[in-house]
């Protein structure tokens, strides 16, 4: 090796992040007992009236209900020697189902039964997860409660959901690890179209957490045109992902208000990668696959971390439970510590801050707002830090706010115009431009206009203040904050895919 | 007619599904006689009416309802209770003579090359005016076939606590039943079935009867199933009455 190819190697290696790299896990001496059961163990969802509720939106339901043919498919074919055919004819009928997606939920194990006889095992922790995904989604689509009833019987689903021994861990768990065995990442490297789906798939089931939590039933549906939109038309074929969806990455406000919920989702949808990875690995054997199949599932369940906490445990480990800032229904990402977290197409992020003006989110009152543009969606202050984010952005955009009203949440959506919609008619702003530091204070959304006079007569600073119509709100703009900080890291998954979306700027 | 002897004849005896309102997961009568290894979901309730129409060479038409709830009451295991009046233009009367409860327990499912294996045990009671109980063990093997389809054999052992010495108190049968979804993979919402069914008459030294069948099960909606199915006699035990035609209509839901 000449001097000069040293020193570029040596360059290279100084450039690349140092990823963890774990040996291939053995077996543990005591698996779950469970896993030896030679029932098929099916169960039933809870009973309640809010079950099928997703059917209100019928789009959005079958969308949904394709979903359950993704990974099956594609199992199906790896475990019956198809490898070869997963980025052409797998992939083809998958996202023939996709386009196309029945009117009501597919039975996995039927569309996959040589995956189901040699792991039937796994396949009831996927089933009672994703029993956990649609009944969490009825709940919060039931038009009969209110906001506190929801969130109430989410919280009586998180525990019947955790009573059974397939259920996985609600605590955040370092993904780093999760990724980071011999066979990890192989799967999203040799079928990245196949691969691409299944991510795009998991942004769908995560993203639509946000569009359902404490919004209006009536103002669900709205929404989805441009979330079933954006799914269909960029999210399934996107093969430039750093990392799978995370669900409080795509529902900040659903995460942060369960955040077991959403830790559990990603745990699951780790697994989905994990098992991926092994069964696409053709140096294993079936024997040695059944084992990492197992050991996986080991991993993520609920059984394996009783009596651990979250927020803590040995860094870049099994029960590693830390997470970023304000994210507690985040496990820690490859790169991030407490204070930032890289997010795929967005950059290094503090999510403790704006993510428009940087300065620190509150910790209580109003909580702002998020944006949600171009598949990703970010928590800001203010209402003035939303408007001009998503005008940064291109293509629609949604606002979620908070109003002086807890119980009514400001649905916003915009066209590629810009033009904004709002779900309460009548609304009123106050912006009075001013120091940033301040800007949740005195930029905000009322849901009329003697709110925002009974607001403005308590700050005296607002005296005089006069509100703005949506229409004369909508045409403000005051561009990137001067406050705004921007995190210059290298990208830590060592892609080179820059982040060409989003808020970032 | 006595209740025992009409059991057998429509062949409606103590059915009861194996799960829920999938029309994957197959059920006993709904539309055709076999089961399948699996047992209705824990905790799911499950409530089926079905309505069938028997045509005979030699005498007017029977018309039979059937009803009956089930419940997973533990993993694997589902217990269910039913009633099946019947109707018939000789007597112009509608009889509902018996309670059938059943006992269904899947003990595995299908592992490599290993099938699903489970059993069922039913019991039919007489109850106002109806005489004899019936019971019945049936074993149930289901395996994957090709790919997507599989076969179901059902093994019967029958014993009557009543009868004249001339009829059998025990007999068996055995069907094999077959199901192939159909449409995949871009539908997912209809199964096709077609069984084969044999079983002894009830008379001692009349022979068989046996039959072939053919349904469809479709999926109405997340918790409810459609199904249709047609039977006809191939071949029948002597004195006992043969039906070129029998239809079945059904409809389950679960909650």
């Amino acid at each position: 090796m000449s001097f000069l190819a040293l020193i570029l190697g040596l360059s290279t290696l100084a450039q690349e992040p140092l990823r963890l790299q774990s040996p291939m896990p053995e077996v543990p001496t005591i698996l779950p007992r469970w896993l030896r059961n030679r029932g098929a163990d099916a169960l039933f969802y809870k009973a309640a009236p809010y079950n099928w509720a997703i059917n209100r939106i019928p789009p959005f339901a079958k969308d949904m209900y394709a979903t359950g043919v993704g990974h099956a498919m594609a199992y199906e074919a790896l475990v019956t020697g198809k490898h070869q055919e997963l980025e052409s004819k797998t992939f083809a009928t998958i996202d023939r189902v996709l386009r196309n997606p029945p009117s009501n939920p597919i039975d996995e194990a039927a569309v996959s039964p040589r995956f189901v006889q040699k792991y039937g095992y796994l396949e009831k922790v996927f089933d009672w997860a994703h029993t956990l995904h649609f009944q969490t989604i009825d709940v919060l689509m039931h038009p009969g409660w209110t906001d506190s009833q929801k969130e109430a019987e989410i919280d009586r689903l998180w525990k019947f959901y955790s009573s059974e021994p397939f259920a996985i861990s609600g605590l955040p768990m370092n993904m780093e690890y999760l990724d980071s065995f011999p066979y990890s990442g192989s799967f999203r490297k040799n079928y990245p179209k196949v691969n691409g789906l299944f991510w795009g798939y998991h942004w769908l089931q995560t993203v639509n957490y946000d569009m359902l939590f404490r919004v209006p039933v009536a103002d669900q549906k709205p929404q989805y045109s441009l979330v079933g939109q954006r799914y269909h038309e960029t999210e399934l074929y996107r093969t430039d992902r750093d990392f799978m969806p995370m669900t409080a990455e795509m529902s900040p406000r659903f995460a942060r208000r369960f955040p077991q919920i959403a830790n559990a989702f990603d745990n699951l949808h780790m697994l989905h990668d994990n098992v991926n990875d092994i069964l696409a690995q053709q140096s294993l054997s079936d024997a040695a696959k059944q084992s990492q199949v197992k050991i996986a599932i080991y991993r993520v369940l609920a059984s394996t971390h009783v009596g651990e906490e979250a927020g803590e445990g040995e860094p870049k480990t099994l029960h590693d439970h830390r997470f970023p800032n304000r994210m507690p229904g985040m496990g820690m990402m490859v790169g991030s510590d407490e204070s930032i977290m890289y997010m795929s197409g967005m950059g290094w992020m503090d999510m403790s801050e704006c993510a428009h003006c940087s300065i620190p989110l509150p910790d209580k009152g109003p909580w702002g707002a998020t944006v949600s543009a171009e598949g990703w969606t970010m928590t800001v202050r203010c209402m003035m830090c939303a408007r001009d984010m998503a005008s940064e952005t291109p293509g629609r955009a949604i606002i979620r706010a908070a109003t002086e009203d807890e119980n009514r949440l400001l649905v916003m959506i915009s066209d590629e115009e810009g033009n904004w919609s709002s779900n309460i008619n009548g609304i009123v702003f106050l912006e009075e431009f001013g120091e940033h530091p301040n800007c949740s204070m005195w930029s905000r959304v009322f849901t009329s206009k003697s709110a925002f006079d009974k607001f403005v007569a308590t700050v005296p600073e607002l005296k005089g203040s006069k509100p703005l119509s949506l229409d004369q709100w909508s045409k403000l703009n005051h561009g990137t904050p001067d406050t705004y900080r921007k995190v210059s890291r290298p990208n830590p998954y060592g892609n080179g895919i820059p982040p060409t979306l989003g808020g970032s700027k | 007619m006595r209740f025992k002897a009409f059991l057998s004849t429509l062949g409606i005896f103590c059915a009861s599904v194996a799960l829920g309102s999938d029309h994957n997961n197959l059920e006993k009568d709904r539309p055709l006689r076999f089961d399948d290894a699996y047992s209705t979901a824990c905790r799911s309730f499950e409530f089926q009416a079905g309505f069938g129409l028997d045509t005979f060479h030699r005498s007017k038409p029977i018309y039979n309802f059937k009803f009956e709830i089930q419940y997973g009451f533990a993993k694997n295991k589902d217990i269910s209770i039913g009633l099946d009046p019947y109707f018939t233009s000789e007597s112009g009367k509608l009889v509902g003579n018996a309670i059938h409860l059943s006992y269904f327990e899947g003990v595995s499912r299908e592992i490599g090359n290993n099938p699903a294996f489970g059993y069922r045990i039913d019991a039919g009671i007489p109850i106002s005016g109806g005489d004899g109980a019936e019971f019945r063990v049936r074993g149930i093997l289901t395996k994957t076939l090709v790919h997507y389809d599989k076969i179901h054999l059902n093994l019967d052992y029958l014993q009557t606590t009543s009868g004249t010495s001339s009829e059998r108190k025990s007999r068996m049968g055995a069907i094999i039943g077959y199901s192939n979804p159909i449409g995949y993979p871009t539908r997912f919402d209809r199964t096709l079935l077609a069984e084969f069914g044999i079983e002894q008459g009830m008379t001692i030294g009349s022979g068989y009867n046996s039959w072939i069948g053919i349904g469809l099960r479709s999926q109405v909606s997340p918790t409810t199933v459609f199904d249709f199915g047609v039977l006809a006699d191939i071949s029948k035990a002597s004195g006992e009455l043969s039906s070129p035609l029998r239809i079945s209509v059904g409809y389950s839901m679960n909650f």
